[in-house]
């Protein structure tokens, strides 16, 4: 409950932020360092730019880009998941060893060299996150699709003749539904963490932009001017913080079981 | 092995394939608008010849051992390994410790004491643990601990003046203590808490909730029901027949952790100018040193396996039937 309001209440302000925030993100009309005060809520920073209008801003980069990674992720990770859980065999073998390879290197380490490689830039941050979790979701839609297939249904509908992409849609895809929910929602979380870690480290957004991690990074350059760096950083913690909430009481509300096993742990 | 020979593979594509220049990338800008100057730094790392056979030279002496030469320290990719790997290797197994102790502690806490208030109040704190950016969490805490609070020294891992120990596992602490310097342990341990504190902090959160909900599984086996009937203290019962039930699922997701903790050293050295091989990864990926990311890359695959194989190995100790299985 609480998780889905403060995910409701970021979309909104995301929506909202051209209207809601007091002043423009990119102005630079104030003075600089200014501590929080009633003009300037939270504060400005080291170009006398309002800090809670970058904030609010700063929702409109990273909720919609962590969704549409997940978006990616999953639609990859989720359909080769899907086609190794049901063909098995040597397709099954291809994904998981590819899965594992990615598994063997943290995350942070391979999307480093992605963006290095490609150029600093959220796109290609972006594209580096898509490309170290699709296996997190190949696992789990494997594992699913898996124990799903050993249910009789699936095995009437393979006797009766329905092709692999209709008995993967309409018997199994209904059946794997929920746990996929869960893990979105607490692949987004991570998805957020990890987007804002390789911006802090200046390899996603640029300045000027108002992306948070680069925000923190821009506070840890002014250690006196504390409110810069540490108001975005709670706006990150606050946002994962709403989809780990979200996706702990959904896995509540279905089968518990089910994800811890399909997660491999 | 097939996984190493797949993940150096895989590095060595990835950072090939792609577009950047990796002359001009290590060069600096003068150097490489000089022809001449590109053409012999391609020449000695054998970047001129085609993709194949770079990896089959890069394979040929990996099997001797022989990583390659760093493109920027331009020393030994493994000599380069051996400084800084202990220095992660401190920090790292220190945080797994304090994660390991406090996870698995309030995880049991917050099952048995399922749904009342201090397990609402320990889904807060493991969840929050598991929401907070690691980089934010750093500098807040070196803000509020070394800036205003003057608690801990700042970064590195000694204090200037401080001499390092004789080098006998490279990890200050150990050495300091074997070497009985009893000035340069204290010194060791307070630079080390507080980075291990914030690196600690996301696999709390993590093992604290695998612990809670594997836990809860085991408590409601009929067997704790018997122990409980048989008048066994409730501590005994959870700590001899519940927790162990209960630890194959938990073992597993500390063994995965460990891949968390080289994401969250990569951000926490750089935070605390700690010597490790976060450090080292990250000035490596940004300057495109090839031989140092594939090096780095398949150093924590090797770890990562090991520490795998040595939980399927637990597995064995602590449950009898995979040993007969």
């Amino acid at each position: 409950m609480v998780g889905f309001v403060l995910a409701a209440s970021w979309l909104v302000i995301a929506l909202l932020a051209p209207w809601i925030s007091p002043y423009d993100p990119l102005a630079q009309g104030a003075g600089l360092y200014q501590s929080p005060s009633t003009g300037h809520i939270l504060g400005t920073d080291e170009l006398g730019r309002d800090v809670l209008s970058r904030l609010l801003w700063g929702a409109r980069i990273s909720i919609p880009l962590a969704m549409l990674l997940v978006g990616l992720a999953f639609t990859i990770g989720g359909t080769l998941g899907g086609l190794a859980g049901y063909l098995g065999g040597w397709v099954d073998e291809l994904v998981m060893r590819g899965a594992d390879f990615v598994f063997a290197v943290p995350t942070i380490l391979l999307a480093m060299a992605v963006v290095a490689a490609l150029g600093p830039g959220l796109l290609h941050a972006v594209l580096a996150v898509v490309l170290v979790s699709w296996p997190g979701h190949a696992r789990v839609v494997r594992g699913l699709v898996r124990t799903t297939m050993q249910s009789e249904y699936v095995a009437v509908g393979r006797l009766l003749g329905s092709p692999t992409h209709r008995a993967l849609a309409v018997d199994v895809l209904p059946n794997v539904a929920g746990p996929v929910i869960v893990l979105a929602a607490l692949e987004t979380g991570n998805a957020i963490l990890l987007l804002s870690a390789l911006s802090f480290l200046g390899l996603g957004a640029r300045p000027p932009a108002a992306e948070w991690g680069s925000m923190v990074s821009t506070g840890a350059q002014h250690f006196e001017a504390w409110w810069i760096g540490v108001f975005p950083g709670l706006a990150i913690v606050t946002v994962v913080l709403a989809f780990n909430f979200l996706g702990d009481s959904l896995r509540d509300a279905f089968d518990p079981k089910a994800i811890i096993k399909a997660r491999g742990a | 092995m097939f996984l190493c020979l797949g993940v150096s593979l895989m590095a060595f594509v990835l950072t090939h394939v792609v577009p950047g220049d990796v002359a001009v990338a290590n060069l600096g800008d003068r150097a490489s608008s000089d022809p001449v100057a590109v053409r012999l730094y391609r020449e000695h790392f054998g970047l001129d010849k085609p993709l194949p056979v770079q990896y089959a030279v890069y394979l040929g002496r990996l099997v001797h051992g022989d990583l390659g030469e760093s493109e920027q320290s331009r020393r030994a990719v493994r000599t380069d390994l051996a400084e800084y790997i202990p220095a992660t290797a401190e920090l790292a197994i220190t945080s797994m410790v304090l994660a390991c102790l406090l996870g698995i502690t309030l995880g049991v806490i917050a099952a048995v004491r399922r749904n009342r208030l201090s397990d609402q109040v320990l889904r807060v704190v493991s969840l929050g643990g598991m929401s907070t950016p690691q980089f934010w969490l750093a500098l807040v805490a070196l803000y509020v601990f070394f800036y205003r609070l003057s608690w801990v020294p700042g970064s590195g891992r000694l204090d200037a003046a401080v001499q390092p120990p004789p080098r006998l596992t490279g990890l200050f602490s150990v050495d300091a203590l074997a070497a009985g310097q009893l000035d340069v342990l204290v010194n060791s341990v307070q630079h080390l808490v507080l980075p291990a504190c914030v690196l600690a902090a996301f696999n709390m959160g993590l093992f604290t909730r695998f612990t809670r909900s594997a836990v809860l599984e085991v408590l409601e086996n009929d067997y704790v029901r018997t122990a409980r009937a048989k008048g066994l203290p409730e501590l005994t019962v959870v700590f001899r027949h519940v927790l162990r039930a209960a630890s194959p699922p938990i073992l597993t997701v500390v063994g995965l952790a460990f891949g968390n903790v080289m994401t969250g050293t990569v951000l926490v050295e750089n935070i605390f100018s700690w010597p490790g091989i976060g450090q080292y990864s990250y000035r490596s990926a940004t300057a495109l040193d090839l031989p140092a990311i594939v090096g780095v890359m398949l150093f924590v695959a090797i770890v990562y396996i090991l520490v795998n194989m040595v939980v399927d190995i637990l597995y064995g100790v602590i449950d009898p039937r995979v040993r007969l299985a």
